[in-house]
């Protein structure tokens, strides 16, 4: 199946743009990786299964769009959290100081914690996505957890 | 308030305003032609595996035009290949189906000095015989290497894959990034980051 750019780009845009935005750590960076997600969809003319699967396609597609540019050498648009923070509006403290603390993580952890507790991806579908086993995908999600329980403390329940 | 729910709130302040899909339309249009230059490109470096039977100078053409035989996507092909001094070249060959493909490209080479010139025919010969790697369409990536043809699509992890590929006599390892380029060595597996 295939679903029209314009109506992928309505339900998704957000997710991608977000899901950059924790790799990349910037606005600029972030918007170009959903503008080329959605060119390669509309280029490579990939029959799709379900709505679902597109959706894990361009996610997959995104993180790895967004991995690239932050390793390209010519990258100019990078910037430190602090000022990128600056950009944004947090409803609470508490939200500010937990997205912070996010965006501090490794990379392998944040990528995985976004994907289960921004996506509501189970770690079967993180697996796939990510090409990883499932249990790296536990071992990342479990360190990531240790990490936020001990920066947060009480703004983080144990939940594991 | 459950981890999720504090989640999602922190992470709503970010907010998408990207481009609007009728212009992503257009701009894919455009990539859409460069991409098909590219693999254009890429399809002719497959292996050569003989020399050239017959070589007739091409007036229409320009260059040197020699028929012979290439591995293309795992076939034997025949093939009509042309070099001209400027550094590019030109494949013409039968599908299966018997539809005419043509193809060419070209190539510098840098020198220590940092000049450009054109690549020679040796030079294209040589790099014609390196491993390719395709996407198809229907989403499996593919790795060709004179008969041979392994699929990757499911060795990715974090982007990256490792493939070691021999044709009996020479062992290449290849580095390959996820729609991103790919490189070989005769000695070892190049670090990703080398590609980037």
């Amino acid at each position: 199946m295939r679903q029209s750019v314009q109506e992928l780009f309505e339900k998704y845009q957000n997710n991608l743009y977000i899901v950059a935005c924790n790799i990349c750590k910037n606005a600029e960076d972030a918007k170009d990786v959903v503008q080329d997600t959605f060119i390669q969809y509309y280029s490579f003319k990939k029959e799709f299964e379900s709505e679902q699967h597109i959706r894990a396609w361009l996610i997959r597609v995104a993180i790895n769009k967004a991995k690239n540019m932050n390793c390209a050498f010519w990258r100019k648009n990078k910037m430190s959290l602090e000022d990128f923070m600056e950009t944004l509006v947090f409803e609470t403290p508490e939200s500010e100081e937990l997205f912070e603390t996010v965006m501090n993580l490794p990379e392998k952890y944040r990528i995985v914690i976004h994907l289960f507790y921004y996506e509501d991806y189970t770690i079967h579908e993180i697996a796939n996505i990510l090409k990883l086993s499932e249990s790296n995908v536990k071992v990342r999600l479990m360190r990531g957890r240790v990490l936020l329980r001990e920066k947060l403390q009480e703004g983080w329940e144990n939940d594991e | 308030m459950t981890n999720k729910e504090r989640y999602k709130q922190a992470f709503s302040a970010l907010h998408s305003s990207t481009v609007m899909p009728m212009e992503m339309e257009k701009i894919a249009a455009v990539s859409k032609k460069a991409e098909r230059r590219t693999a254009a490109a890429v399809l002719i470096a497959c292996l050569l595996t003989a020399g050239g039977s017959g070589v007739v100078y091409a007036a229409d053409i320009g260059g040197i035009q020699r028929t012979m035989q290439l591995w293309i996507e795992g076939d034997q092909t025949d093939v009509v290949f042309t070099y001209d001094t400027d550094g590019t070249y030109h494949l013409s060959y039968q599908l299966e189906d018997g539809q005419s493909e043509e193809v060419g490209g070209g190539g510098i080479a840098i020198e220590d000095d940092g000049s450009e010139r054109p690549l020679t025919e040796k030079e294209v010969l040589e790099q014609l015989q390196d491993p390719i790697v395709k996407y198809e369409e229907n989403g499996t990536v593919w790795v060709y290497y004179y008969d041979q043809k392994i699929e990757i699509t499911d060795r990715f992890e974090d982007g990256v894959c490792f493939v070691k590929v021999s044709n009996g006599e020479k062992t290449l390892y290849m580095t390959i990034l996820y729609q991103d380029g790919w490189c070989t060595s005769p000695h070892r597996f190049e670090s990703p980051d080398s590609l980037r």
